[in-house]
């Protein structure tokens, strides 16, 4: 078990997809970047950035940290929200558009471009939620 | 009576919260008054007796006390059958059969945990809760049926403890959402919209004690709580003579403002949106306070459109909303115009919303018509079998307008009545179904032009004579221990005046009677063109799943240049395999429906009613791509899982 967020579950994550997920069928060959912007967490409220870029489907770059820094990272998308609805994105109890729908997280980027990758997103989540992790 | 007998009819409570509000003069539960949980409104014990029934429930000490509240007075079945034609008290003596057989010590108490020792802490204790059964009555209308969450319900009483409520809710980090009346949870709970439009735990935030309402006649406005339902508000502008732009009579104001910008037949005259409003108080998500007038908030009005512009839970808690009113001309009249087609209908009424004619103008189907005029459904079901097969008459151009323009109605209309022959036809609904297939009516049906015949030709005289009919004859057909109160009621001036019944919408309910339905339609182009395609759209889906489908209305605005459709799906949402059906029909119609320039469906509005129409209609979006509709979906399949999940 690694801690959700951690650089451990960083890494697994980042390997699972690597090996478990196919760039073209299940990634589609997407070039996107994503910033999730993760606040609450406990004991102290803290926030952990959670970034992501993939290359043509290839997931070139999965870094999680409270480092200011990651905050300035060029992603085409920001998403917010509460680590109780990360908790339940990562585990499968919601999809990340379900959650969007809910009102749950708040995204910024072209809207458009988001429709092309809310499936191969989701793969991804799936994929991401095999790892085993404590919360 | 026991809870297995009146399962029928419990399972098909629509839960349109019209037994809340005093809409026929009988006052309304005293126990729900006293108590204002749903469980103990007549809804709320359909509710339970159905979820007792279905074993979705464990008994509670709470139980004893809702049913023990109920002095069986009678007014919820007066109210209810006038709208639905279901019994509330039968419901209610099931529960107290149900009561009476559970031994004293299977009423256990529901045991206080943190959370609502500290809603009750800001609401005092007989506001807030966390008693299953008290929680089960929110089933459907707000709460997902056999939900697994964890609930609380509260019922605030100031914008202040919404705040410490909101705040609350983020300490113990659990989601929360407010309820006005329930009606559009009544509705999209049925269907795949399920999941989106509700929490799957958390805080309700039930609204019902907050009804302040003051009307200033000077500023013709009005500032109102989120409590307060378009009867209310209607009933008070009017004592000023004024009127407000209200929804259903039940819905609540803000709730329906919030979420749907308010949809009347009022809108070329009265607008959309923040037409309408002056100001509202809102707290947003980290329980601030803010108002749509404060300099310093981001843009209230900025929205997004589109495909992932769909969001069913607001953002913020309105609490208080500053509108408009509108004068009330002294010789306002209504004018009906039919048509036996829907072009030539949509000519007729957009030529009237160009020139601004009408305070009040739509395009009404024959279902509505006849469905909410006739007291009973089966009267409904021969009155639209007469219409249709008889008289022609598939479309009206309803109009409200002063008598000037009234004379130009005429003299533009092929043929018209008004408010006699819509009290002929309410008081004559029964004999009219009676008259099925009768000499008369095979007579008329040979005629040329049915229509000129009826409204207009010789056989007028005879066919308003054959529809002569009193409320007694027209409440023949009902259960007699009902009888006098309904014949009273049909007598009373305003249940055939069709202003009145315009402006505090009493009757569209009645779609409810038989089958729950799905409201389809939205915003789009108000040119005959797009409003045909738009129609196609959604009467396709409907045939290919086998869902009945039915043209509701169509109100205009910015004089014609824009329009609301609304578009039917009616099935019965007991039935699985009909839930199904039209979760299939639901997602056929938006693919269909964003194909075309220029039209959101209903949903993707959801949510932004408080914005100004210029931000959420305009820029007209050109239809989506095939590409475009490709992602949509698999934008659909993350959402709701593949379709055989639905």
């Amino acid at each position: 078990m690694v801690k959700f967020l951690s650089q451990e579950w960083a890494e697994q994550a980042k390997k699972k997809v690597l090996t478990e997920l196919d760039k073209a069928k299940d990634l589609k060959n997407m070039n996107a970047t994503l910033l999730n912007v993760i606040q609450n967490i406990p004991p102290d409220n803290k926030t952990i950035y959670y970034y992501i870029k993939f290359t043509e489907g290839n997931l070139d770059e999965l870094i999680t940290g409270t480092d200011e820094s990651l905050k300035q990272k060029q992603a085409d998308f920001i998403v917010t929200g509460d680590y109780t609805t990360f908790i339940q994105i990562n585990n499968g109890q919601m999809s990340s558009a379900m959650a969007l729908l809910k009102n749950r997280v708040k995204m910024t980027g072209n809207k458009m471009k988001a429709l092309t990758i809310t499936k191969p997103i989701d793969t991804y989540n799936n994929c991401v939620k095999g790892v085993p992790t404590e919360y | 009576m026991k809870l297995l007998e009146v399962l029928e009819t419990t399972r098909r409570e629509p839960h349109c919260g019209l037994c809340k509000i005093d809409f026929l003069g009988t006052n309304v539960c005293s126990a729900g008054k006293k108590h204002g949980f749903v469980a103990y409104w007549p809804e709320g014990r359909m509710e339970l007796a159905r979820a007792f029934a279905e074993k979705e429930v464990e008994p509670t000490e709470a139980l004893r006390d809702i049913v023990n509240s109920c002095n069986m007075c009678g007014i919820c079945d007066r109210q209810c059958y006038f709208v639905t034609q279901r019994r509330p008290t039968q419901a209610q003596q099931a529960l107290q059969e149900y009561l009476n057989t559970l031994p004293p010590q299977a009423l256990k108490p529901t045991p206080e945990d943190d959370i609502v020792k500290g809603l009750r802490a800001i609401v005092g204790d007989e506001y807030a809760t966390n008693d299953p059964v008290i929680i089960a009555s929110y089933q459907r209308s707000i709460i997902k049926q056999k939900s697994k969450g964890k609930y609380y319900i509260v019922m605030p009483k100031t914008t202040q403890e919404i705040v410490a409520i909101v705040n609350l809710a983020n300490t113990h980090k659990i989601p929360y959402l407010p309820r006005g009346n329930g009606t559009f949870f009544g509705v999209a709970l049925q269907t795949l919209l399920a999941e989106p439009a509700t929490i799957e735990q958390g805080i309700i935030i039930d609204m019902w004690r907050m009804k302040d309402l003051e009307v200033d006649p000077e500023s013709i406005t009005a500032t109102i709580g989120p409590g307060v339902t378009s009867f209310e508000l209607q009933k008070a502008a009017h004592v000023h003579k004024l009127r407000a732009n209200v929804a259903e009579a039940e819905s609540c104001v803000i709730a329906n403002a919030q979420n749907l910008g308010i949809v009347t037949t009022w809108s070329n005259t009265y607008g959309w949106g923040t037409d309408n409003f002056i100001d509202a108080e809102y707290i947003d998500s980290t329980g601030t306070i803010q108002h749509l007038s404060d300099k310093d908030i981001p843009n209230p009005y900025a929205a997004e459109q589109g495909l992932l512009s769909l969001s069913l839970i607001p953002s913020v808690i309105v609490t208080k909303l500053t509108l408009k009113l509108h004068q009330i001309l002294p010789d306002e009249e209504a004018i009906f115009i039919p048509f036996n087609n829907l072009p030539d209908a949509l000519d007729f009424a957009h030529e009237l919303a160009r020139r601004n004619i009408g305070v009040s103008l739509a395009v009404l189907s024959r279902k509505y018509l006849t469905e909410f005029i006739s007291p009973t459904h089966e009267i409904a079901e021969d009155f639209n079998y007469i219409a249709e097969k008889y008289l022609n008459l598939n479309y009206i151009v309803d109009v409200i307008c002063d008598s000037h323009s009234k004379k130009i109605v005429e003299d533009l209309a092929p043929v018209s009545f008004g408010k006699e022959m819509i009290k002929s036809l309410i008081l004559g609904s029964s004999k009219l179904s009676s008259m099925k297939d009768s000499s008369l009516l095979k007579m008329i049906g040979e005629e040329e032009d049915p229509l000129k015949t009826v409204f207009a030709g010789p056989m007028r005289k005879h066919f308003e004579k054959g529809l002569a009919s009193s409320p007694k004859e027209l409440v023949k057909d009902m259960d007699k221990d009902l009888q006098d109160f309904f014949e009273k009621l049909y007598s009373k001036p305003e249940m055939t005046d069709p202003i009145w019944l315009h402006n505090y919408r009493i009757l569209p309910c009645r779609m409810e009677r038989k089958h729950m339905w799905m409201y389809r339609g939205g915003y789009m182009p108000g040119d005959k063109k797009t409003i045909l395609k738009v129609v196609d759209a959604l009467e396709q889906p409907a045939k290919q799943y086998g869902i009945e489908g039915a043209f509701g209305f169509l109100s205009y605005l910015e004089r014609g240049k824009l329009c609301h459709l609304e578009y039917d799906y009616y099935y019965d949402h007991t039935d699985p395999d009909a839930r199904h059906r039209v979760n299939k029909a639901i997602v056929e119609s938006w693919r269909q429906q964003f194909a075309i320039k220029g039209v959101t469906p209903l949903e993707f509005i959801c949510s932004k009613g408080l914005h100004r129409k210029e931000h959420i209609i305009y820029p007209l979006l050109p239809g989506l791509s095939k590409e475009e509709l490709e992602h949509f979906e698999e934008l659909i399949e993350t959402l709701f899982g593949g379709e055989d999940t639905w």
